[in-house]
C-alpha cells in the first residue's frame, strides 16, 4: 500500500503491507505521528482511501493542528477523509483490575465502517498498553490488536515510543516487532549541533526492502526520504546549448553550457563566483526561462544590489516572475532539510534553470557523508527534471591551491570552472580556467576575468617570459603590442608613399625624355631643310661663277626635289672632275 | 446505617460484549450492589459492541469502564473491578457490619 511519503515506497517494496500491521518505533519528536497522519492524508487525497487515527497521547484537535504546517494538513483533512478519534485516557481515570482493547476495537471498527476507512493508525499505543501493567496482558492485547487488523482488512500503523537510540521501545514492548508485519524505526541524531532524522525499515515480512538507514526530513510537504536509491542515471540529455551570460565564455565552451547539464564554479571568496552565476541567471531570464536562484546566507535584495554594480539587472526579471530568488540560512537546518526545501521549490516553481550559491553551504561541518549525499541529491533532482544547474562552491584558501572540491560533486558536474586570485606586481586579479567540460570542445587557456560596470568579460592572458600577465601588466602588454602593431602599420604606409613618389618621379623623367626626343627630331628636320637650301644656293653660285669664267662645260643642274641625294653627289661629281 | 442515610447510587458500566474482563466487571459490580438492599442503585449498562456510537460519543474507548455519577463527584474506574474495597469507596458505600 503506497504511503505517499516521497522516497519511502521505493525502499519498502512499494509501501506498507496491505492488510497488515506496521509498527513505527521512534523517540520523542522523531515524526511518528506525522508519519501516520501523512500516510492517512496521502491515502485519502491521492488514493481515495479514507483513514482513521486513534490518538492516545494527544487530543484530536491537537493532532490535526500539528499537521497544519504541511501542505496536505490542517482542518481540511476531515473533509478529505481523515478522521481522528480522541482516545486519550483521562488523567482522572482510576484503575482497578484488568481491562482490554475489545471495546476500543469495536468502536474503531464501527467508525471505519461508517467512513469507509481503509487505513488506521493507532498513535502512541504504548500509552495505553503501559496502563495494562503486566507483561502478559500487554502481549495479549497487542496480539488482539493484530488479529483484529487481520480480520478487518484494514491496513494499520501502530506507533510507539522508543528510547534515544530508536531501536528499543521505552517500555520494553520488544514483542511489537515480532507481532508486526513491517517494523520501522525512526530516530534522531544531533551531529555538530544539527538534528538529523533517520528512518530504517528493520523488518518487512515477505518483501524485499532496503534495511539501510536513510536520512529523513520534514518539510512543508511532510516527511520525505532523502534517499533516491532507485534513481538511475537515465536523465534526459540535450544537445541544446544555453548561454553562460558571458559572451567570451560561451566561445570558450564552444557555445555555452549544455541544457540540463550541471556546472560547478569553484573558487575562494571574492573570485566572482556569484557574478558568474548571476550572469547566467540574467541571460536565462532574458530568454524568458524560469530560473530559480537559491542563495545561502545572503538576502535576495543584497544579491540584486551587488550584481547591479557590474551591470547585471535582475530586478526586472524578479518582477515579471521569470526569476525567483530564495534565501536559506545555511546553519539553520540539516543538509537534508535544505535539500528537501530546494526540492519543494523545484516542484513549486518548475524552473528550467537552477542556481545554488553556494552549494558548499551544505558543508558547514566538513565533508561528511550526509552533506555530500545532500549535494548529490540536489544534482540528481535537477538532472532528472532536465534543469540546467549552476552551483558555486566556496573553497578554503588551502584547498583552492590544488583545485580540490570538498565533494565528489566536481566529479559529477558536467562542467567545472575554477576562478582564482593571482597576486602579482601589487595587484590581485581574477583568472578563470575551465577545468573540465564534458562533451564540449573547450579552451584550455587561462583567461583573466574582468568585472566592469557593463558586465563580465574575459581577457586574454599574456604569458611573457614564462610569467602570466594580468591586470595592469596585461594592460601594459596589450598597449605595447598595440603600439608595435601601429608602428608596423605606419612604416608600411610610408614605404608605400615613398614607392609612389619614386614611381611618379620616374614617370616624370620619362615624360621629360620624350619631350627631348621630339625636340631633337624637330631639330633634325630643320637641319635637313637648311642643308638642301644651302646646297641649291651653292650650286647657283657655282653656275654663276662658271658663267663669269665663260666655261665651255655646263654643270648639270640638280632637280628641285631629291636635291639632297643629287646635291650630295654633286660635290663628289665635282670632286671627280 | 439508618433509613435516613439511604443512598442513591447512579453508575454506568461500559462493556465489550462478553469479553472476559467486561463480564468480570459486571459481576463484581452487581455483587456489591446486591449486598446493599437499602441502596437505590441506578445501573446503566452500555455494550460498546452493540452500540459503538455511544462509546465514541461519550469518549469511552477502553472497557470495562465504570462511570459513577452519584454520589458526586464523578469518578471513572477502568478495569474488572476486582478490588471490592476500592469499588465500595468509589460508590461511596461503607463496609457492612459483620454479623
Amino acid at each position: 500500500m503506497p504511503t505517499g511519503i516521497t522516497g519511502f515506497d521505493e525502499i519498502a517494496d512499494g509501501g506498507l503491507p496491505q492488510g497488515g500491521v506496521t509498527v513505527v518505533l521512534g523517540g520523542v519528536g522523531t515524526g511518528k505521528t506525522t508519519f501516520g497522519m501523512q500516510v492517512l492524508a496521502k491515502g485519502a487525497i491521492e488514493y481515495h482511501e479514507p483513514g482513521i487515527l486513534v490518538a492516545f497521547e494527544e487530543s484530536a484537535g491537537r493532532v490535526v493542528a500539528n499537521t497544519s504546517g504541511f501542505i496536505w494538513g490542517g482542518e481540511a483533512l476531515k473533509d478529505s477523509g481523515v478522521h481522528v478519534i480522541d482516545a486519550q485516557l483521562s488523567q482522572s481515570v482510576e484503575r482497578s483490575g484488568e481491562f482490554d482493547l475489545s471495546g476500543l476495537l469495536a468502536i474503531v471498527a464501527a467508525k471505519a465502517k461508517q467512513v469507509g476507512a481503509r487505513r488506521v493508525v493507532f498513535d502512541a499505543i504504548d500509552i495505553l498498553l503501559s496502563c495494562l501493567g503486566d507483561a502478559a496482558s500487554i502481549r495479549r492485547e497487542a496480539f488482539r490488536l493484530r488479529d483484529w487488523v487481520n480480520e478487518s482488512g484494514l491496513t494499520a500503523i501502530v506507533t510507539a515510543k522508543a528510547d534515544e537510540s530508536g531501536e528499543r521501545s521505552t517500555t520494553d514492548f520488544d514483542f511489537l516487532q515480532f507481532m508486526a508485519d513491517c517494523f520501522i524505526t525512526l530516530h534522531h541524531r544531533v551531529v555538530h549541533g544539527i538534528a538529523l532524522r533517520f528512518i530504517r525499515v528493520a523488518k518487512y515480512r515477505g518483501a524485499t526492502h532496503s534495511a539501510n538507514e536513510f536520512p529523513l526530513v520534514i518539510t512543508r510537504s511532510g516527511l520525505e526520504l532523502a534517499a533516491n536509491t532507485s534513481m538511475g542515471l537515465s536523465y534526459p540529455v540535450s544537445a541544446e546549448r544555453v548561454s553562460t551570460g558571458v559572451e567570451r565564455l560561451d566561445a570558450m565552451l564552444s557555445d555555452g553550457y549544455y541544457r540540463g547539464s550541471s556546472v560547478l564554479i569553484t573558487g575562494v571568496p571574492g573570485t566572482a563566483k556569484t557574478s558568474l552565476a548571476a550572469a547566467f541567471a540574467q541571460a536565462a531570464a532574458r530568454r524568458g526561462e524560469r530560473t530559480l536562484y537559491v542563495s545561502f546566507d545572503e538576502a535576495p535584495d543584497q544579491i540584486v544590489r551587488n550584481v547591479a554594480s557590474i551591470g547585471l539587472q535582475l530586478r526586472p526579471h524578479i518582477e515579471d516572475g521569470t526569476l525567483v530568488l530564495k534565501s536559506l540560512r545555511g546553519r539553520a537546518a540539516s543538509p537534508e532539510a535544505h535539500v528537501a526545501e530546494i526540492r519543494a521549490f523545484l516542484a513549486e516553481f518548475q524552473p528550467q534553470n537552477l542556481v545554488i550559491d553556494p552549494l558548499s553551504a551544505l558543508f558547514q561541518n566538513g565533508f561528511d557523508q550526509v552533506s555530500e549525499g545532500a549535494a548529490l541529491q540536489i544534482l540528481d533532482v535537477a538532472k532528472s527534471r532536465g534543469v540546467t544547474m549552476i552551483f558555486t562552491s566556496l573553497l578554503g584558501t588551502a584547498t583552492a591551491l590544488n583545485e580540490q572540491t570538498p565533494i565528489n560533486v566536481s566529479a559529477i558536474a558536467d562542467t567545472w570552472m575554477h576562478v582564482s586570485n593571482v597576486s602579482h606586481a601589487g595587484e590581485r586579479n581574477r583568472t578563470l580556467t575551465i577545468v573540465k567540460s564534458r562533451g564540449t570542445d573547450h579552451s584550455n587557456q587561462v583567461r583573466e576575468l574582468v568585472l566592469t560596470r557593463d558586465g563580465i568579460t574575459l581577457a586574454n592572458v599574456y604569458a611573457a617570459g614564462g610569467e602570466v600577465l594580468l591586470g595592469t601588466l596585461r594592460w601594459e602588454k596589450e598597449n605595447a603590442d598595440q603600439r608595435a602593431r601601429e608602428m608596423t602599420k605606419n612604416e608600411a604606409i610610408v614605404r608605400k608613399q615613398r614607392a609612389q613618389l619614386e614611381l611618379a618621379e620616374t614617370k616624370f623623367h620619362m615624360a621629360a625624355l620624350a619631350q627631348k626626343v621630339a625636340i631633337q627630331e624637330e631639330e633634325l628636320v630643320q637641319l635637313k631643310k637648311r642643308t638642301t637650301a644651302e646646297v641649291e644656293t651653292r650650286v647657283g653660285e657655282d653656275q654663276e661663277r662658271l658663267e663669269r669664267r665663260h666655261a665651255d662645260e655646263t654643270i648639270a643642274t640638280a632637280p628641285p626635289s631629291g636635291a639632297t641625294a643629287e646635291g650630295a653627289e654633286a660635290p663628289n661629281g665635282r670632286d671627280r672632275q | 446505617m439508618s433509613d435516613d442515610a439511604k443512598q442513591d447510587v447512579r453508575v454506568r458500566l461500559y462493556l465489550a460484549g462478553d469479553a472476559p474482563n467486561s463480564l468480570v466487571a459486571l459481576a463484581n459490580l452487581r455483587a456489591v450492589i446486591a449486598e446493599y438492599a437499602d441502596v437505590r442503585a441506578d445501573v446503566e449498562i452500555v455494550d460498546i459492541l452493540t452500540d459503538p456510537e455511544r462509546g465514541l460519543r461519550d469518549g469511552v474507548f477502553v472497557t470495562p469502564m465504570l462511570v459513577k455519577f452519584e454520589p458526586s463527584p464523578v469518578r471513572f474506574v477502568l478495569g474488572s473491578l476486582c478490588d471490592r474495597r476500592f469499588l465500595l469507596t468509589v460508590l461511596g458505600l461503607h463496609e457492612p457490619p459483620r454479623e
